[in-house]
């Protein structure tokens, strides 16, 4: 496995990079803590301030002991958590990976039928409706569809799931799904929609393939076709899609996770970028970046499976 | 000009195609003030005026006639959308296609790169382009476009590595075609299918996008409207005003719906495999 | 299987169950109060946070010297009483022998010393120091007094110590240099837990000196969407709620269950002008764009009319009639002759800056100005920002124009000498000057009598608005919400959630 060790040196840009723009941001922790009371300050607080949140040396000073830090397993101290980096990232990552799980499961759940049904039904009127649903769901930003799903279960039959305080799954499991489901719905939505459009495509580029046509010609059944030789190939962009739709939802959903009150990455990533927590958020960044690589590898892993005559020239 | 009409003599090619020379219309009316109303004008003893003969969809909260915005919203959200995702669709198509043809090293430099934009967090980066550019119109353009070129790439990439090893593609080089003829002549022909998709895709997701940048302060500037702005400004106004959530939430809906019929029409007219098959 | 259920069915009940969703009675045991905001504090340090959020939480767990009332009125609350030397140069506290912080010790004199040293010490960066530069010394003549020696006369000082930002921490935890990760405070709430950005526990503080408290907890979640606040309050998840956002706070009455308590506030609404940037510098174009401002327009359309027109004295004992000071009636007429005496017949462009959501009405605002002015041939280009790069250019001065809410005092030199004294902090951000405000300034601050003093602020009201370096729009209303079986809430015009304190369920 030659990409794994492809896997530092990529981290260390992303490190580099994300250093570099967070400080490029004109405010930095002083004037997030106090906003425009900053400028009461003498410039004696303003230095012990400075030196308080380690934002007193050069740039590249603070990025080698940042560096330092992080080969002893150090990822630094949040400002506003006031605990380690990595234990704060730990801990709101359950929330956020069960989430793109769910997501992405209601998305293929939904989006992979609908698709294959739309391309089998070419140009018929189901197929048409099946487009039209997968457009809407396209087409309505996230925040519209949870705003609309909390105001008609509040207004309308007056339930809402618990806001507020977040159970993990381990402690409260029924609390924890009832909490997930409607930001997994909203997510899923889209996703899906996505996942439908993508597959009804892919599945009519494959039923019009040679091998395919050559298969139907040789007496295999409709459904046979489908089944073995066409379904295989027409997954490989939607595992792509996924893929790249799973991995930006590890990244959080800011939006939904806003709207539900989730404490999710997301959140902290954007509260983290808004309140100047320069070692959380280039800590969150390095672990999302982490997890992409996974997910990538996986996908990569995914198409060998899926068309033996893809090699990749890792290997 | 073939195309154009095979385009026209596919069924949701001519409605699809209807409906975007229709946003077309409404967004170049809107760029040159061709409005019913000034998109600008407070009429303020109208405000949040619901629909009626004189506002046909009603009026904002400074009392500005929604109609007139939507115009020129349109044409604001379609520069934003056409411009990013046309960035992006190229500079994908292009690194996708290096990575594929020539893999090795190649391909593991630019899919790690790729990796990079991808989990570097796109407020951060817009954040960063509005902190050196100001901004505005064409921050939101590149910040989106950057967004989405890592998409692309892999949306390119993949295919490619499963069409590389092709029979056909095989075959032209036993005849000895040169490596770009290759790539221009089969590989990208073949990759209209999935790129058309994408691409329709992506300009619902920048539409959607632009929403969310304008949503942090990041994107179009007010006074000025993107149906993005508008939907995002409408949200605390729901109940009170739902017209103003639901007119540019049903405008992005439909553009989104001629994208998308455009987009398969163009896939089944572009497409070699069919062609063959319709010839 | 969904298919058989009729919709009927399909009541609010079954869909909880579906959900499963815990209706969550509330327990008579044990009365928690269930809380809900929007931002969340952004550090537990007394001395150095300001941020709003931070304050309404930490005034439920420590207590300064003294404390606001509901008419802004001086009261007790670590000490118990309070006086000032005939010369005004020696301040003099008696402590409430009851008081005890949290970890048992009881507060005295030497904490009190403690804190204000702390404060003043340049090293630990609290904002609220240049407030108590009068200083001199401290004396703690027995565990029970404090004497405050200071510099000059300094009326505003006991205004000033009423803030959080000068509440009294134990003097163990300033030498263990603890204070901002442990909580101890001597006030009605403990800190149990934070989760930053997600959630806050505070349990009743048995020992506190003002007695038992009304709930025995508040458990104070974080719903970034105001929305969700209300929905939340819609199905009884959340008891109170703090809201920001007049165009949500609005739709509370409209729910038979709830109630909306609104305050007016110290903080206004401003449109600060530049005066160091052309054609800013110019007295009669700031006249013109305060003559072309309808400020009752801006407010009835940005805040849906939620707030009062105001001049730069937001203290309600203070206040004069807004409509007798410079051009408070719109005046477009003159306006555009002050434009053409100025030299500016033919208007001019510049840009205004905001901060995006900070307030929630920044963006409407502007807008509504960019449209006043227009009509004398102002071109305004509005640009909107992340809030931290909008401080960052705030702080430089680096703006034509800026909307803006700016945080109000219960004491206007306290409020204001930061702008518009020789040596305030912030003249590089108000960049005017004149010797007529310098010394109005100099005596309000000096001045003990209190009608006296009145005189004094509203020459300085009549002079600044004329003047114009800064176009006073609102204040608006602090709102927090409720459900109406939540009896004992007083809400105060600094925004405090104090009485929280004595808030009941019942």
């Amino acid at each position: 496995m030659r990409r794994l060790a492809t896997f530092p040196l990529v981290l260390l840009g992303v490190s580099i990079v994300v250093f570099l723009a967070i400080r490029m941001v004109p405010g930095d922790s002083i004037t997030a803590m106090l906003g425009t009371e900053a400028g009461l300050l003498t410039p004696q607080q303003r230095d012990a301030l400075a030196a308080y949140f380690g934002i007193d040396q050069p740039w590249f000073i603070q990025y080698w002991r940042w560096l330092l830090g992080l080969f002893q397993g150090n990822l630094g101290i949040s400002s506003t958590y006031g605990r380690p980096v990595l234990g704060v990232i730990l801990e709101r990552f359950p929330l956020t990976l069960e989430l793109a799980l769910l997501s992405m499961i209601i998305a293929l759940l939904v989006g992979m039928p609908a698709g294959i049904f739309a391309a089998t039904h070419n140009e018929k009127l189901s197929d048409l409706g099946v487009r039209v649903v997968a457009m809407i769901g396209q087409s309505t930003p996230n925040f519209v569809l949870a705003l609309l799903i909390i105001y008609t279960l509040s207004a309308g039959f007056g339930v809402l799931p618990a806001m507020g305080e977040f159970s993990p799954i381990w402690q409260d499991p029924l609390r924890n799904i009832g909490q997930l489901l409607l930001p997994a719905v909203t997510l899923g939505f889209a996703f899906a929609a996505s996942v439908t459009r993508i597959s009804r495509s892919a599945m009519l580029d494959v039923l019009s393939d040679d091998y395919v046509r050559t298969a139907r010609s040789k007496g295999v059944s409709a459904r046979g076709v489908i089944w073995r030789h066409a379904l295989p190939n027409a997954l490989i962009p939607v595992v792509t899609l996924s893929g790249i739709e799973f991995g930006y939802l590890l990244g959080g959903a800011v939006i939904v996770e806003q709207i539900y009150a989730l404490p999710g990455l997301g959140r902290m990533v954007l509260d983290a970028i808004l309140q100047r927590d320069y070692a959380l958020v280039q800590g969150s960044v390095l672990f999302i970046a982490f997890n992409f690589m996974i997910v990538n590898l996986i996908v990569d892993l995914a198409y060998v499976a899926l068309d033996p005559r893809i090699r990749l020239s890792e290997h | 000009m073939a195309t154009l009409r095979a385009i026209f003599a596919h069924p949701s090619g001519r409605i699809g195609g209807a409906i975007v020379a229709l946003y077309l219309l409404l967004a170049a009316l809107g760029m040159l003030g061709l409005t019913p109303h000034n998109p600008l004008m407070q009429h303020r003893v109208e405000r949040l005026h619901a629909p009626d003969s004189t506002y046909w969809m009603g009026t904002d909260l400074f009392g500005r006639d929604v109609a007139s915005r939507l115009m020129t919203g349109i044409s604001q959200s379609f520069t934003v959308a056409f411009f990013s995702v046309a960035f992006a669709t190229v500079a994908g198509t292009v690194f996708g296609l290096a990575a594929a043809w020539f893999g090795r090293r190649w391909d593991g430099l630019v899919m790690r790169i790729m990796d990079v934009l991808l989990a570097f967090p796109a407020i951060l980066l817009a954040l960063l382009i509005v902190a050196v550019a100001g901004p505005g119109t064409w921050t939101s353009i590149v910040a989106i476009a950057i967004v989405y070129t890592p998409i692309f790439t892999r949306v390119v990439r993949g295919p490619a590595l499963s069409l590389k090893t092709r029979e056909f593609v095989d075959a032209a080089r036993t005849f000895g075609s040169s490596s770009s003829y290759i790539v221009t002549r089969h590989l990208l022909l073949n990759l209209v299918a999935p790129l058309t998709v994408q691409v329709t895709l992506a300009l619902a997701w920048a539409l959607l996008t632009e929403a969310g940048l304008s949503f942090l302060g990041l994107g179009t500037q007010p006074p000025a409207a993107s149906l993005g702005l508008m939907l995002s400004d409408s949200r605390n106004l729901m109940e009170t005003a739902p017209w103003l959530m639901i007119f540019p939430g049903v405008a992005i809906m439909i553009s989104i719906l001629g994208f998308n019929l455009l987009g398969d029409a163009l896939r089944d007219v572009l497409d070699p495999k069919m062609r063959r098959s319709i010839a | 299987m969904v298919r058989h259920i009729g919709k009927k069915l399909l009541s609010g009940m079954t869909l909880a169950a579906m959900l499963g969703i815990a209706a969550a009675p509330v327990q008579a045991s044990r009365a928690t109060l269930h809380m809900a905001w929007s931002q969340d504090a952004t550090g537990l340090d007394p001395h150095k946070q300001t941020a709003f959020s931070s304050l309404r939480l930490l005034e439920l767990i420590y207590e300064p010297l003294v404390r606001l009332d509901a008419n802004l009125q001086i009261v007790p609350a670590i000490a118990d009483s309070w006086q000032f030397s005939p010369d005004g140069k020696e301040l003099s506290f008696k402590l409430n022998p009851k008081a005890k912080f949290q970890n048992g010790a009881a507060v005295t004199s030497a904490d009190v010393k403690a804190s204000f040293e702390r404060i003043l010490d340049e090293k630990t960066g609290a904002a609220a120091r240049a407030n108590f530069l009068s200083i001199a010394s401290i004396d703690t003549p027995d565990p029970a007094t404090v004497v405050f020696h200071l510099s000059q006369p300094d009326v505003p000082i006991l205004t000033a110590m009423s803030d959080v930002n000068a509440a009294i921490v134990p003097a163990s935890e300033i030498t263990a240099g603890s204070i901002g990760t442990t909580s101890i405070g001597s006030g009605p709430f403990k800190l149990e837990k934070w989760d930053p950005n997600s959630k806050e526990v505070l349990v009743a503080n048995k020992d506190w000196a003002g007695g038992a408290t009304g709930v025995d907890s508040i458990e104070i979640s974080v719903l970034p969407d105001e929305t969700a606040i209300l929905a939340a309050m819609r199905t009884k998840q959340i008891d109170f709620a703090l809201l920001n956002d007049p165009l949500v706070a609005t739709l509370v009455p409209k729910e038979a269950s709830l109630q909306l308590n609104r305050v007016p506030v110290l903080a206004y609404h401003v449109l600060q002008l530049n005066p160091s940037r052309k054609p800013m510098t110019e007295l009669k174009v700031r006249q013109a764009i305060s003559c072309a401002i309808d400020r009752q327009e801006v407010l009835d359309t940005a805040s849906l009319g939620e707030g009062k027109v105001t001049g730069p004295l937001t203290i309600p004992a203070l206040a004069t009639d807004p409509s007798q000071l410079f051009c408070y009636k719109r005046d477009v007429e003159k306006a555009k002759q002050l434009m053409a005496e100025a030299g500016y017949a033919d208007g001019f462009s510049a840009t205004v800056i905001g901060a995006t959501g900070e307030p929630p009405t920044a963006a409407a605002e502007a807008q509504v100005i960019q449209s006043q002015l227009a009509e004398i041939g102002v071109k305004l280009d509005i640009k909107m920002m992340e809030l931290n790069v909008y401080v960052d250019a705030w702080l430089q001065g680096d703006f034509d124009m800026a909307v803006a809410l700016n945080g109000g005092r219960a004491d206007p030199y306290t409020m204001y000498n930061r702008y518009w004294t020789k040596t305030g902090n912030l003249q590089k951000v108000a960049n005017y000057i004149d010797d007529t405000l310098d010394s109005l300034m100099q005596k309000g601050r000096t001045e003990t009598d209190p009608a006296a003093r009145k005189t004094i602020f509203a020459d300085f009201e009549k002079h600044i608005t004329e003047m114009s370096p800064w176009i006073w729009l609102y204040t608006s209303y602090s709102y927090t919400a409720q459900q109406k079986n939540i009896g004992g809430f007083e809400p105060v015009p600094t925004g405090s959630l104090f009485s929280l304190a004595k808030v009941t369920i019942q």
